[in-house]
């Protein structure tokens, strides 16, 4: 717990039963969770304020995810190094080459269980699960 | 006071997740009261119970509904040096990168749209003359326009009273502005002469247009208030009238991100802005799927 | 006063040209023009059909959103069905734009044979009057074999549902009792339909 308030996580999905899904679980698990419905949404508030985990989401309006997850890894340096978890219905070879080069640090697919979340966003914050 | 809590936590939550979407306003757990004592006021003012009724009105919009509830949670007045981080951000950053890409001797021009009734336009005249070192050796031109004419007529008036200019200290109010009777002050002639407004809707290509290219527009509390086919269409109408590499101000509770992909997101120290991209003017960066990564 | 008092008021776009010829910024100036004219939505049709630039579709998109009849929106539905995403997400953020003009191509929409259409088409039916929604989302729940097409459907019920709605959600929670995000969504979405406020005066 005491390591884990420490980690500000990004979740940007466009529904919000999902955000409200991951943000359930990593809350009680003890992440700081703030939320994005798209790509533009999550810069800004990535300029705004750094996070140490996004949590990706591919299909979403204004600016889809691997749109994003280009355009984070051209920002200044803080902001481009941050570990990107991409979350998809997509489970095709395609979709994860495209969401690799694109920058994510590791895929999922839909559906994920709260725990198996929990366990991905601690390993990849550093922190032992 | 009796207050019966007429709204259970997930239809709280429901509201608040539309007003997200809506506006990008996110109201966390602490803001929830706030949210709540605010439904309760809208549902009595109205006569409509239960919440469900009342949500379903507010999500048509009926009569101007979102606005009329979005303002509960924005400061719907304009004053002077009202956002003035952005007005640092212009003298420090934003005019300085414009004056590199311009020519020697072009005029920097400077839209204040909306510019209700003129606290905004004169705010930036007045900031740039404290705060710009370069203000003495540049030609700004400065513009304020509104959609209603009622206002740009005052706002040429340029009398405020006490409210609007709480702001500013007074030793700017006597340098820019002189008494004019009970409570009131007028703008002096030189800093009214300094801005020009005139009427314009944001939302008609043929009225922006008619303005030229500007190298920074404020556009502050409008944008939240449209619905999505009139915000895409003032978006655009916007990134028109701006010169490639121009930026945007919003207001703090606004984002671009509602609206359109057609500006960068820029990171200054004191504010975050949108800029028309420099080549191309191929904003829509968040769309197209070219593969250049 | 250094600032300065005249307007130095610039050229304005030049006059539209031909749609789908000349630069970008050329093709941008004259679709954007195209929604004020009579013929406009015939321009937009043509535009659209052979538009490349992702801005320029935009604004193609805009104009179309502008028009916003049942005739403009027939034109962006074939684009839900592109295998190109970002036109995809292009064509529903145009249509979430025209709630109204979309209404009568919803039934058809969320019957259609493309799981990806019917997804995005359960967005659309938020834009509906409440009762309409209800009942389409829940007549596509029951029938729904798709996961996601489901797990959108509820996302829109957790809004507009209506209590006549909680059947059918509870029904489609029989068929996914294995997937702990959708036992959570249909949870969410029944609470709140079901959520009785408290007493009011
Ligand atoms: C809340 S005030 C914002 C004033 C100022 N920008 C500020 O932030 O303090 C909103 C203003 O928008 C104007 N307005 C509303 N619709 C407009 C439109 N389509 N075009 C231009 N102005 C509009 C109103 O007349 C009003 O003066």
């Amino acid at each position: 717990m005491a390591e884990t308030a420490s980690k500000r996580i990004l979740v940007i999905d466009d529904a919000s039963l999902v955000r409200r899904y991951y943000r359930d679980a990593l809350e009680r698990a003890g992440f700081e969770v703030d939320e994005a419905l798209n790509g533009v949404e999550a810069l800004e508030k990535l300029l705004a304020e750094p996070a140490d985990l996004l949590i990706v989401d591919v299909n979403m309006p204004q600016m889809d995810g691997i749109t994003f997850l280009r355009s984070l890894r051209r920002q200044a340096p803080p902001i481009a190094s941050i570990p990107a978890l991409v979350i998809s219905t997509e489970a095709g070879p395609h979709d994860r080459r495209a969401a690799r080069t694109a920058g994510a640090n590791f895929y999922l697919v839909k559906p994920v269980a709260q725990d198996t979340l929990v366990q991905h966003v601690s390993i990849m914050c550093g922190l032992s699960a | 006071m009796n207050e019966v809590d007429p709204v259970s936590q997930e239809e709280l939550r429901a509201i608040c997740e539309f007003l997200y979407r809506r506006t990008g306003m996110l109201f966390g757990e602490a803001k929830r009261y706030y949210v709540q004592r605010r439904i309760s006021d809208r549902m009595n003012a109205l006569g409509i119970a239960p919440f469900r009724t009342y949500f379903a009105y507010l999500r048509s919009d009926a009569d101007g509904e979102v606005e009329k509830f979005v303002n509960a949670f924005t400061v719907n007045e304009t004053y002077f040096y009202r956002e003035d981080h952005q007005l640092r951000c212009l003298s420090s950053d934003l005019l300085a990168e414009r004056v590199r890409a311009k020519r020697r001797g072009e005029a920097l021009r400077i839209w204040s749209v909306p510019c209700a009734t003129g606290e905004e336009p004169y705010s930036i005249a007045i900031w740039l003359l404290e705060n710009w070192p370069e203000v003495d050796v540049q030609d700004i031109e400065i513009i304020g326009s509104d959609i209603d004419t009622q206002c740009t007529a005052a706002a040429a008036e340029g009398e405020y009273g006490a409210r609007a200019l709480m702001r500013l200290s007074p030793q700017l109010v006597e340098k820019y502005f002189v008494p004019a009777g009970k409570d009131r002050w007028r703008v002096v002639p030189e800093l009214r002469q300094s801005v020009q407004f005139s009427s314009a809707n944001i939302t008609k290509a043929s009225e922006t247009r008619q303005h030229g290219l500007f190298d920074v527009i404020f556009c502050r509390n409008v944008l939240i208030y449209f619905d999505d086919a009139s915000r895409r269409v003032a978006a655009e109408n916007l990134f028109e009238a701006l010169a490639p590499g121009g930026f945007i101000c919003l207001g703090h509770t606004e984002s671009m991100s509602r609206i359109s992909p057609l500006f960068e997101v820029r990171r200054f120290p004191d504010a975050i802005v949108y800029q028309r991209p420099l080549i191309g003017g191929n904003g829509a960066g968040g769309k197209g799927g070219h593969s250049n990564g | 006063m250094p600032l300065v008092r005249k307007p130095s008021s610039q050229a304005p776009a030049a006059a539209p040209l031909a749609l789908g010829e000349g630069t970008s910024e050329q093709r941008w100036s004259a679709v954007r023009a195209a929604a004020d004219r009579p013929d406009g939505l015939a321009l937009l049709a043509d535009a659209l059909s052979r538009e490349s630039d992702p801005r320029v579709r935009e604004a193609i998109f805009t104009g179309l959103a502008r028009l916003a009849t049942p005739e403009s929106a027939a034109l962006v539905v074939p684009y839900l069905r592109s295998d190109d995403a970002n036109l995809r997400t292009g064509a529903v953020d145009a249509l979430r734009a025209m709630p109204q003009a979309c209404r009568p191509h919803l039934p058809t929409l969320l019957a259609d044979g493309d799981a990806d259409v019917r997804l995005l088409s359960c967005e659309l039916a938020r834009g509906l009057p409440d009762e309409e929604a209800n009942r389409l989302l829940c007549d596509l729940l029951e029938r729904e074999t798709e996961r996601n097409v489901c797990a959108a459907a509820i996302e829109v019920l957790a809004e507009i549902g209506r209590p006549e709605a909680v059947p059918s959600l509870v029904r489609c929670g029989t068929r996914f009792a294995g997937d702990p995000f959708m036992i959570f969504s249909l949870k969410v979405a029944t609470e709140r339909i079901a959520a009785p406020a408290r007493d009011r005066r």
